[in-house]
Formats: C-alpha cells, sequence, structure tokens
C-alpha cells in the first residue's frame, strides 16, 4: 500500500520533471512540449536617427586642371612606362605651382575583396606618391587615401570600364 | 527516504530522456527527403485573417525548403483532416496523412483579436502518431513572420538537433537611399531597415559574436575609419581612426579583441586592437598587402588574405605562435576567407576566367569544392550561424543582389532585389 502510494507520488515527480525542463521525450501530453515565448517582448531594433549629418559628406576635392589620372594593370600598383610619363608632366605642374596641395585617391576596378581593393587603391597612391617624391615634389604636399572599388569611374562592367577604373587621381586640397 | 526515493528516479530519468529523443542526423542535405505535410493554419478564435495564415504559412515553407530537408507533400492532395483545428495528438487522423505519405505534419491555428496574434504551432510524427514539439506564440499581427521563423527554428532543432538560423537578421550594404549605407533585413530578405546615416561610404559590416553589435568602415570623417555600432540603442562610435586604411574588422569570439587592417605604418597589416581602439598586437609583417581577417571559432587563429607569394592567397596564422601557412594552392586570385562557426571549413572566392565564383576547403588545405558556376561574379561569401548556408553577394542577375545558398551550393535564391546595389552579406549570431 506505502509502496503503491510511493510509486504514484514518483509517477506525479517524474512527470512535473519532464514538464519543466521541455526536453524528456516521447511526449505523452500534447502540452507537456508547449512553452510560451511572448513575441511582443522583444525588443525591436532601433531604426538610425535621420538626422543629416552636413560636413560629413565624401569630400569633392577639386579637380586640377593640371595633373591628370595614371591607370594601372589588373591587381597592379606598378607604374607602367605611360603612367611615369603623365606622372612627370604632374610634377612639373607642381613644381610651377608650389602653394598647390594635392590628394591622391588610389581605385580599384571592382572585382575581387573589398578589402583586398581598399589595400591595393592605397598601394596604387603611395606609389604614385612615392614617384612624384622621387621627382623633386615635397612629400608634405602630398597625402594618399585609398577608396578601393567604391568610386568607379565608369558604372559599367567589362574589360573597357574596369580600366578606366584602376586609376590614381590627384585632387586640389583646400 | 521518500526523498531519497525521487532523487535517485530523477537521475534515473536524466538520462533516459535524453537516449528517448529522436534525432534524424542529416549530413548532406538534398540527399535525403523527409516527406512533410505543411497544412495551412486555421483559425481558432476571434476574427478570421487569410493573410495571417497565408503569411505564416509562406514563411515557414520558405524557411523549411531553404533547408533542403524536406519533400513537400502536395497541398492539393490533402483530405478534410487539413481543416479540422483538433491539434492534440489524439484529433489528428494520422492514417489519414500517411495514406499521403507524409511523415510529418505541421498543424496550427491562430487567433486575432484586434492587433493580439495569438499562435499556436505543432510538428507531428505521422508514423509514431505523436506530437514531437509545439509552441504557443503570443504577439502583435506584425509579428507574424517572426513567429514562422521563430517556428521553423524550431522544426530544425527538433528533426536534426541543431536549431535552424531563420530567426537571425542578415546585416549588408545598400546604395538604396543614394549613399551606400548599413542595412538590416530577415533571412528571407524582407523587412530591410536602414543602421545609418552617415551620406558618404559605409563598407565592410560584420557582427559581435553575441550579435548585439555591428562592426563597419566609414569614409564620414574623410578616412576610411572603423566604428562600432550597438544595433538595439543605435550607439554608434568611431574606434579606430589611424591614419591611412581602419577596414576588415573582424571582433574575436571572446569579444575583447578586435582583428582589422591597418596601414598606419605605410603597409596593409593585420593588427590585434582592444575594443577602444588601442593597438596591441601586430599579426602580420610582410612587404605586400595582407587584409581580411576571419576568426577561427576558438579564437587562436586567423584566415587572411596575402600576395607575400605573388598573387593574393588565403593564409592561416597561429595569432599566439605567429605560424603561417598557405591555405590555397590553385588559381591565381583567392579572397575573402570566411571561417565556418563549426571551425572545419574556410569558404572563400577565387577569380577563374576572369569571373569570381564561391568556393569551401578544409583549413588543412583537402577537400576543396567549388559551389557556384557563375553567371556573374559571386564573392563575400558567408556562413550562417548554424553553417547550413552561405550568403553571398552576386551580380548575376544585374546589379549586385544577396544571395543565399546551402554549403553543398544548391537551393540558391536571391534576397534582395536587383533596384539597388547590395553586397557585404553578413550572418548575425542567433539572437
Amino acid at each position: 500500500m506505502k509502496a503503491m502510494q510511493m510509486f504514484k507520488i514518483a509517477l506525479v515527480v517524474l512527470f512535473i520533471f519532464g514538464g519543466l525542463v521541455g526536453c524528456a521525450k516521447p511526449v505523452t501530453d500534447d502540452q507537456a512540449n508547449v512553452t510560451q515565448p511572448d513575441m511582443s517582448q522583444q525588443k525591436e531594433v532601433k531604426v538610425a536617427d535621420d538626422k543629416p549629418m552636413h560636413g560629413d559628406a565624401v569630400p569633392s576635392h577639386d579637380k586640377m586642371a593640371g595633373l591628370k589620372r595614371i591607370n594601372f594593370d589588373f591587381d597592379q600598383f606598378t607604374l607602367s612606362a605611360e603612367a611615369r610619363s603623365v606622372l612627370g608632366e604632374n610634377a612639373k605642374y607642381l613644381s610651377a605651382n608650389s602653394g598647390v596641395k594635392a590628394v591622391i585617391e588610389g581605385h580599384c576596378d571592382e572585382r575581387g575583396s573589398d578589402e583586398y581593393n581598399l589595400a591595393l587603391g592605397e598601394s596604387r597612391a603611395i606609389a604614385a606618391k612615392n614617384y612624384l617624391v622621387s621627382l623633386g615634389v615635397s612629400a608634405k604636399r602630398l597625402s594618399v587615401i585609398s577608396y578601393g572599388e567604391e568610386k568607379p569611374l565608369s558604372n559599367g562592367s567589362g574589360e573597357s570600364a574596369w580600366a578606366q577604373n584602376r586609376r590614381a587621381e590627384f585632387k586640389a586640397v583646400n | 527516504m521518500l526523498r531519497w526515493f525521487i532523487v535517485c528516479l530523477i537521475c534515473c530519468a536524466l538520462p533516459w530522456s535524453a537516449l528517448a529523443a529522436t534525432e534524424i542526423e542529416i549530413s548532406s542535405p538534398g540527399e535525403q527527403s523527409i516527406p512533410l505535410a505543411l497544412t495551412w493554419f486555421l483559425p481558432n478564435q476571434g476574427s478570421q485573417s487569410a493573410r495571417v495564415a497565408a503569411e505564416f504559412n509562406e514563411v515557414l515553407d520558405a524557411d523549411l525548403d531553404l533547408s533542403g530537408l524536406f519533400r513537400f507533400v502536395s497541398q492539393a492532395a490533402f483530405l478534410d483532416d487539413a481543416e479540422h483545428v483538433g491539434l492534440y495528438s489524439t484529433q489528428v487522423n494520422f492514417p489519414q496523412w500517411r495514406m499521403l505519405g507524409a511523415e510529418t505534419l505541421i498543424k496550427g491555428t491562430y487567433s486575432l483579436d484586434g492587433e493580439t496574434l495569438v499562435v499556436e504551432a505543432r510538428l507531428f510524427d505521422v508514423v509514431n502518431r505523436r506530437l514531437l514539439t509545439g509552441r504557443r506564440y503570443v504577439g502583435e499581427r506584425k509579428d507574424v513572420r517572426r513567429m514562422a521563423h521563430a517556428f521553423a527554428d524550431l522544426v530544425l532543432k527538433e528533426l536534426t538537433g541543431e536549431a535552424g538560423p531563420f530567426s537571425a537578421r542578415i546585416a549588408y550594404i545598400s546604395d538604396q537611399s543614394g549613399d551606400k549605407e548599413l542595412w538590416l533585413m530577415d533571412v528571407d530578405g524582407k523587412r530591410p531597415l536602414r543602421l545609418t546615416n552617415h551620406r558618404s561610404i559605409v563598407l565592410n559590416p560584420d557582427f559581435s559574436p553575441r550579435g548585439k553589435e555591428v562592426l563597419f568602415t566609414s569614409y564620414r570623417a574623410n578616412n576610411p575609419d572603423l566604428y562600432r555600432k550597438e544595433i538595439y540603442s543605435g550607439k554608434e562610435a568611431k574606434i579606430s581612426y589611424k591614419q591611412g586604411l581602419n577596414v576588415a574588422g573582424r571582433m574575436a569570439p571572446n569579444e575583447r579583441e578586435i582583428a582589422l587592417t591597418l596601414s598606419k605604418d605605410g603597409n596593409p597589416e593585420i593588427y590585434l586592437i582592444g575594443t577602444s581602439g588601442r593597438v596591441r598586437k601586430r599579426v602580420t609583417d610582410s612587404w605586400g598587402i595582407d587584409s581580411d581577417p576571419s576568426w577561427s571559432p576558438d579564437g587562436s587563429r586567423l584566415a587572411f588574405i596575402s600576395n607575400r607569394q605573388g598573387n593574393p592567397h588565403v593564409f592561416i596564422t597561429d595569432i599566439f605562435s605567429g605560424k603561417t601557412e598557405r591555405l590555397t594552392r590553385r588559381g591565381k586570385y583567392n579572397a575573402t576567407p570566411a571561417w565556418s562557426p563549426k571551425g572545419d571549413r574556410i569558404a572563400f572566392t577565387r577569380q577563374e576566367g576572369g569571373r569570381f565564383d564561391i568556393y569551401t576547403i578544409n583549413t588543412d588545405g583537402s577537400d576543396e569544392r567549388r559551389l557556384s558556376f557563375g553567371p556573374g561574379n559571386s564573392e563575400h561569401p558567408r556562413w550562417s550561424p548554424d553553417g547550413r548556408f552561405i550568403i553571398y553577394s552576386s551580380d548575376k542577375a544585374g546589379n549586385r543582389a544577396i544571395y543565399v545558398m546551402r554549403t553543398d551550393g544548391t537551393g540558391a535564391r536571391r534576397l534582395t532585389d536587383t533596384k539597388s546595389d547590395c553586397r557585404h552579406p553578413a550572418w548575425s549570431p542567433r539572437w
């Protein structure tokens, strides 16, 4: 009699325990395994504040009539003979206009890793800067920034668009 | 005496209940499928809404279909049990479902009272005529998609032991607003939400391992600087703003350090910084470009891209010993490594025939597999938190858009439209 009672209590405990942890299987009762997450209690994601960040836009350096852009081969930052001759002209311009400071922007085509292209664009800009310095332009007048593949000249796909986009540009700094 | 007996019983019950759990081991999705009958949820109380039922069904159907685990029994063949509200296993006409070839069955009800929505969802084992799992979801009418994603996660958990990743979110970069900004969407591409308003160029989002923050690079201050943003509060901070590149920030699994690429010393190298931006360690030191770090799940190694041997290849470095080995041997341009959450494989892109496609490889360099085969370029692969799926960007339909596929390359589907340029997806941890 007492054993029977004990057995009953044990069964009840086992049942409650199974219900509590919610992983006892097989499920004997359809409700045993059903819990209630309250979806309305979950936090909602906050939207960005919509205040415009004036003055924070990408700088639009003035293009300089006297400075020409140079182009690169795919995944390369070495200067071609043509690029070196353009840089030679740019160096002459900078020597003649000694008050001018320039930002050299390195750009890539859209192919490849964005992060790698950011690095490659910087290498291109630095290669151009170093060459100008070797031609006698003061390094203090030149700064570099890489835009990777983020600011293409041509939005097209294909070799002619890509060739245009693999470039270093020279902009005046105010 | 009695107390001791009960404790003993509970101890016995524990391993027993674990053993009794029926799990179906599924190693290669697509090759094995479970016949599933997915019924439309029926109105229980309150007002009827065909749209609620349709939306729940659509989301659940799409999630379960993407998993590749199921073969759906045609709804056209359903008999009268599909119209019966009863959700107790004694009320379900299992022989009827068995006759249709179903081995699993999903039934449910909803009640809509004003804007309050209650959904009851059940997964049944048709063969053994029993309830496998169920949930009661309480929320608002607009939460119906989240409820369906949550139930899809639960169904996968019940049948495979590993919950689905459908309740998570996807961060990505879109130029929909006119500038490249950080966005967040559901894993099926719905409910897009813009998180930044930098009106500049925002790049390379990555979630912190617990999913509360996103790291990204922005040109807002005229230099590619690294930012962190709390998703719930919207709070944002610039954490690394050294001269030159501050890009490809990836938070370590312990959330104490960030691996990123800095070019402050004149050459792009990978560094570890603290969460406030202080440099703690330089990881790479080569003449070439080192970028794109991706943490191993145990936080001891980094996969990254380097052109130190000529062409860009994926390397793995041990951050404690500094031992570095090249992982990819084929191709002339391998990029964007992404370490799988289970740690066994690395996804990356390779340029072959002028086009990028997605590959995976074991961390010892064996068993390389190609997952995408054009057209166009497929790039930026990232894993879902359960390792079942890879999310990526592709320009095969015009503008670059976000796609998802299974890790065996099957089931590819587009998540974003092609009106704007969308790239750089990152799947959040489970929320």
